[in-house]
């Protein structure tokens, strides 16, 4: 049985793995499970979605936005980053790799690549 | 006569330098304010009757690489290892001299600070990549064991197949719990000690001779 977007009425198939990304005509992100009988409701009878909510007694479901992923530790590709003059963050990882220094200014995506530490001959 | 004695002393000198096999390296790893130098102060103390460096409550205290050579530790079992102590700055991910401010140090020393420790980790890296034969992994108990670097650090270590030993520090503490440290790394000896009022130091050098030979 289907769900319907609450925002646009747009209706999907029972499994529908679409909705789990936000409805695609509106971006709608509550969804309501309805019953096949009152899958025209909303049109024929011209109800809200709402109304039909509190008629069947099913709570509308929230698809929850994903979490924008921030670039993990051991993807980044600085050593150092100066966030502000006095405050670091360290990419242990990357100093544990090797002397080799990229330096990430700020926030953006400035970087400063130490080419003496780079040209170092490496041991054995 | 005095040239051949002469030179056969340099060439059995030479060859001395030359295989004697160097005593192994053990680097004191762990977070910023675990007790590191403390443990190492105590260690050579105990051993050889000097001190490592300066301790402070205030977070990176030690920033450059300190070491202490040919230490000779006995255990009770009767097995003895001679070793070098490497106590190191305390790795972290982020360094803010803001944290230092609220020390009470001014702000050009604050941010001074925050620099040197940020070279401290680097090199504190450089040493493990190349010159650590051995960790002590220190961790104050009183403190969350399953933060981040933690993590990655041991991680790190046992990628390089280097011996760890977990010490648990800071037990004279009242709300230090062992058990949280050894539940998150159950892989590895953990050896509850108070490096600063010295309680189970014995048990840490014993297992020190059994595991770093």
């Amino acid at each position: 049985m289907p769900h319907k977007c609450t925002q646009c009425g747009r209706d999907f198939e029972d499994g529908s793995a679409t909705i789990l990304k936000g409805c695609p005509s509106c971006g709608g992100k509550k969804f309501l499970y309805i019953r096949e009988a009152q899958r025209h409701d909303d049109v024929l009878e011209e109800k809200s979605i709402e109304a039909i909510a509190d008629e069947t007694k099913q709570e509308i479901l929230e698809v929850k936005p994903a979490p924008a992923k921030e670039v993990e530790v051991y993807d980044r590709i600085e050593s150092i980053r100066i966030v502000s003059p006095g405050s670091y963050e360290l990419n242990i990882e990357k100093l544990a790799q090797s002397d080799e220094v990229v330096i990430r200014l700020g926030k953006e995506d400035k970087y400063m690549v130490d080419i003496l530490s780079m040209a170092k001959k490496k041991k054995e | 006569m005095t040239f051949l004695v002469r030179t056969k002393q340099k060439i059995s000198q030479f060859l001395r330098a030359f295989f004697r096999k160097r005593s192994s390296r053990i680097g004191i790893y762990g977070p910023p304010n675990a007790g590191k130098t403390t443990l190492a102060n105590r260690i050579v103390r105990d051993w050889i009757g000097d001190a490592v460096g300066p301790v402070s409550e205030v977070p990176h205290e030690t920033r450059r690489v300190r070491r202490k050579e040919n230490i000779t530790i006995s255990g009770v079992n009767g097995h003895s290892i001679t070793i070098d102590i490497v106590d190191t700055p305390g790795v972290t991910t982020k360094i803010d001299y803001n944290e230092f401010m609220e020390y009470g140090l001014e702000k050009d020393e604050a941010v001074k600070r925050a620099r040197e420790a940020t070279e401290g980790v680097a090199e504190a890296m450089h040493w493990l990549r190349e010159d650590i034969d051995g960790v002590i992994y220190m961790l104050d108990a009183t403190q969350d064991p399953f933060m981040q670097v933690n993590i990655m650090m041991v991680g790190i270590i046992e990628s390089r197949q280097l011996p760890v030993i977990i010490v648990a520090n800071k037990i004279d503490l009242p709300d230090a719990s062992a058990n949280r440290i050894k539940s998150a790394f159950p892989q590895h000896p953990v050896i509850p000690i108070s490096g600063l009022e010295g309680d189970n130091v014995e048990t840490l050098y014993e297992k020190m001779t059994d595991y770093f030979r």
